[in-house]
């Protein structure tokens, strides 16, 4: 082909539009992201950290289904006022096993990276079943079905495989356990309880989240879920103290 | 890893502004060149006379 | 409508809506035990509805070839109606979660009415929806025309539309099932996400086939900034929505991405969404609606090039101003606010264009409402893209993120800009599609401009302050050093603002009721030169006739 010929198809097609504006757009976040991706051989690692219970997983995914994070940050940015209202500002590390992370945009409700165990469960369930009884002048909804609606655990192992599929590191003994383990951890004095243990490790909390041991309700999941925010590692804690002591 | 991530924050930072400056002189070069003046007016009027049906 | 296909291409759409329905049945299949069964179902019945409606008129006499004579403005016209459809919706919903934030207790202790299922409903009916299938049917119009160039066939461009309607469909009835990535403006699950890769790749192609066929060299600039709104969207929506599905039979999928590549991947998306969806294509319309409305062109063609390619380079570096003293290492937010400030030049230049081009022509502004909704337009462009790189600053962010002052940043940019240039343009391409002399009523369309500008500056001063106050609230410090107030203080102080924007929302969305029921009636009301469609003037001169008789 002529280059002539080449040119007129460049210009006829608008082939060479098209390229130029792939070429200008393309460069500003490819910069910016690709580093981010071997940003662990900078930033401070926790080798202690354990990943989401299948319960908190299937908490996690009830409140991505509701929406918690149009309202809710869980991001604590490194102003002396976050800081103050919510503690320690959160570490990259900390979000590493959150597929997607759950940052947020917009603090309609207060943060909620690190309000696992502030509140009791108690609290948690009357919170979510109606916010107004707790706190009057709320605008959170009320999600008062969570504590009648059984949480679905036959496919908890799926769910686990997939999350293993994009890098969290799920062992096939949990996996092969998941739904098991979701029962067992608002269950503690169930027999399987042990297990729960022995694969999350001993700060993994049992409790009967909403009260109710007899039954696995989408509230014992999403308490659960709450309970462990902040709480995975405690990496963010111990980078402050060493900063005051390096002081 | 190959890639080293101050490598890679070093490269993001200095050659975005290459970048930037090669294509805004490009931008300016094909908007400004007198050349290209009658096309550019050309095309801003022709829209104004629509013959009111394609050519094909 | 069908009557203007030929029997291949009903053939063809027939064979289409079939497969579609084929995977439909197989997604009921597939997700049975899970709320992507439903999805499956509503695609399937949606296909055979539309294999009844294509088989009804299956035997019509075929249509001449003097349709070739004339642009394919079917299209167009049924883009235009879907469009009017869901700005009522979006707004209307839009308006209601506004009260939720006033009275929580409007949600009928349900799960598929509370605020956090329905805000991405409002943002996806009005973004995608409205927007979208605005900037769908006026890029067909904008571009046959700028081409002088028929679209190349009659069966993709429906297939773009329908198909893209379908998207908008699937995303907001699985937004109340509770069906979300939790991506903002990216909620949509993996095989939605899927289906809008097929319709926009097709829609790409659409645009690169019939530029080929056009008559002139040089390619006029709305086709630039249409195209850059089609390629662009395409990578950001490839890309930010990788993710891993349960199984496929589940509709929920996991991320590939984890915290802070997710975050900084999340907003260069989220960011340019904004970008391309909302400014980008929408400056296309405005650099072809403008000038025809006003009877004059654009004041400077280079300018309108040089912001271009400003706006395609500058934007893509900017998503990280989203993610200021967050774990996002500070060069990238440093780079973002960089580029933010450098934003401020092509959005201006575009902006000055604007009002450059109508100088010279403010008898017109003023008596032509149509022309008003664009100039208004221009200017709270300009305000959005000043306020947004201010906000950049990481400084000023600090206090404004996470607050209101967002929201209400946000809607100076969507009311002010995207729905007044919008409605400018419908305004402007009714009576040019439809052959009629003007709109039904000029007088709604005034109605609807001091609605929607009153709606606007209500809702942007209500949050301006209820952003401001709580974001200084919430750093207030007492004498002892401790936090002044507790965050349910500030929950109080907002809530007169609320009332407020809601209010404003409901003014907004009055208006666009009333711009719906022009549109309708304009429709229904056959005009007095229906018979004689070709005797009617050239589009420019209609506008400039319609703007001297209004």
């Amino acid at each position: 082909m002529s280059l002539f010929g080449f040119h007129y198809r460049l210009e006829r097609k608008a082939i060479g539009l098209t390229i130029g504006i792939i070429a200008a757009a393309s460069v500003g976040g490819f910069v910016e992201i690709a580093p981010l991706f071997t940003i662990h051989q900078t930033v401070e690692d926790a080798p202690g950290m354990r990943v989401y219970t299948p319960l908190e997983l299937a908490g996690r995914n009830i409140y991505i289904r509701e929406g918690c994070y149009a309202c809710h940050s869980q991001m604590i940015r490194t102003l002396r006022d976050d800081v103050d209202r919510y503690g320690p500002y959160s570490l990259a590390v900390e979000s590493k096993y959150d597929h997607p992370m759950l940052w947020g945009s917009k603090r309609t409700g207060p943060d909620l990276a690190r309000i696992g165990e502030k509140y009791s469960d108690q609290w948690h369930v009357a919170h979510l079943n109606n916010p107004r009884d707790v706190v009057p002048v709320s605008v959170m909804p009320a999600y008062g079905w969570l504590l009648t609606t059984e949480l679905r655990t036959d496919d908890l192992d799926l769910h686990l495989k997939a999350q293993r599929r994009v890098g969290v590191p799920y062992t096939d003994d949990m996996i092969a356990n998941a739904a098991m383990d979701a029962y067992a951890q608002s269950n503690p004095d169930s027999p399987q309880a042990d297990g729960v243990i022995k694969r999350y490790g001993k700060a993994t909390t049992m409790r009967a989240f909403d009260g109710l041991p007899s039954k696995l309700t989408e509230m014992d999941a999403l308490v659960a879920y709450l309970q462990v925010l902040g709480r995975l590692t405690d990496a963010a804690h111990k980078s402050i103290a060493q900063a005051e002591a390096g002081q | 890893m190959i890639i080293e991530h101050a490598f890679l924050v070093g490269f993001s930072k200095s050659f975005g502004l290459f970048y930037l400056v090669a294509l805004s002189v490009a931008a300016v070069i094909y908007a400004m060149r007198p050349s290209n003046k009658k096309r550019f007016d050309e095309a801003a009027q022709s829209i104004l006379r629509d013959e009111a049906g394609p050519w094909r | 409508m069908i009557a203007q296909l030929t029997l291949i291409e009903r053939q063809r759409a027939i064979l289409i809506s079939a497969a579609v329905a084929l995977l439909g049945f197989l997604m009921m299949l597939a997700g049975r035990d899970d709320p992507m069964g439903a999805h499956g179902a509503l695609i399937f019945v949606a296909s055979i509805l539309m294999i009844f409606r294509i088989g009804g008129s299956y035997y019509a006499p075929p249509p001449s070839d003097d349709r070739l004579r004339h642009y394919y403005d079917d299209p167009s016209k049924v883009g235009i109606v879907i469009s009017m459809m869901w700005v009522i919706v979006g707004l209307g919903v839009g308006d209601w979660v506004a009260w939720q934030l006033v009275n929580p207790d409007l949600t009928f202790g349900t799960g598929w009415s509370s605020f956090g299922r329905l805000r991405p409903v409002h943002t996806t009916s009005v973004i995608f929806g409205f927007g979208g299938n605005a900037l769908i049917a006026t890029s067909f119009y904008v571009l046959q025309r700028t081409s002088r160039a028929r679209l190349p066939d009659q069966v993709s461009p429906w297939f773009v539309l329908f198909g893209y309607n379908l998207f908008c469909l699937l995303a907001v009835t699985g937004y109340m099932m509770g069906i979300t990535q939790s991506k903002e403006y990216a909620e949509p699950e993996w095989y939605t996400d899927i289906w809008l890769v097929v319709v926009w790749v097709t829609y790409f192609i659409l645009y690169l086939r019939t530029l080929a066929r056009r008559k002139e060299p040089h390619i006029y600039v709305s086709n630039w900034y249409y195209m850059a709104f089609i390629l662009v969207v395409a990578i950001l929506h490839i890309v930010n929505n990788l993710a891993v599905p349960v199984s496929l039979g589940h509709a929920k999928s996991y991320s590939a991405f984890s915290g802070v590549q997710d975050a900084m991947t999340q907003w260069w998306y989220g960011h340019n969404a904004v970008a391309f969806f909302l400014t980008a294509g929408f400056l296309g319309m405005m650099y072809y609606f403008l000038p025809m409305r006003a009877g004059r062109p654009i004041y400077s063609y280079r300018m309108s090039i040089i912001s271009f390619w400003g706006i395609t380079f500058f934007y893509m570096w900017a998503g990280s101003h989203h993610l200021h003293y967050t774990a996002l290492p500070q060069w990238v937010q440093t780079l973002g606010m960089t580029f933010s400030l450098m934003l401020l030049i092509p959005s201006w230049a575009s902006a000055g264009n604007v009002l450059l081009t109508l100088n010279g022509a403010w008898d017109k502004v003023r008596d032509d409402a149509t022309l008003r909704f664009m100039m208004v337009a221009g200017v709270f462009y300009g305000l959005a893209t000043f306020e947004g790189s201010f906000m950049a600053i990481r400084s000023v962010n600090s206090l404004s993120h996470y607050t209101d002052w967002t929201v209400g940043h946000v809607h100076v940019g969507a009311l002010g800009w995207v729905a007044m240039i919008t409605f400018g343009s419908i305004y402007a391409c009714v009576p040019w599609l439809w052959k009629r002399e003007r709109m039904y009523s000029p007088k709604l369309v005034e109605a609807h401009f001091w609605l929607a500008l009153a709606g606007t500056v209500i809702y942007i001063f209500a949050m301006w302050n209820s952003g401001i106050i709580q974001g200084l609230m919430w750093r207030t410090y007492n004498d002892s050093g401790t936090l002044a107030y507790s965050f349910v203080d500030t929950l109080v102080a907002m809530h007169p603002y609320y009332i407020a924007r809601a209010v404003g929302g409901l003014l907004f969305l009055i208006g666009g009721c009333l711009g719906a029921y022009n549109i309708w009636k304009t429709i229904a009301v056959p005009g007095v030169t229906e018979e004689h469609a070709s005797d009617l003037p050239q589009p420019a001169l209609a506008g400039a006739l319609n703007a001297a008789a209004e």
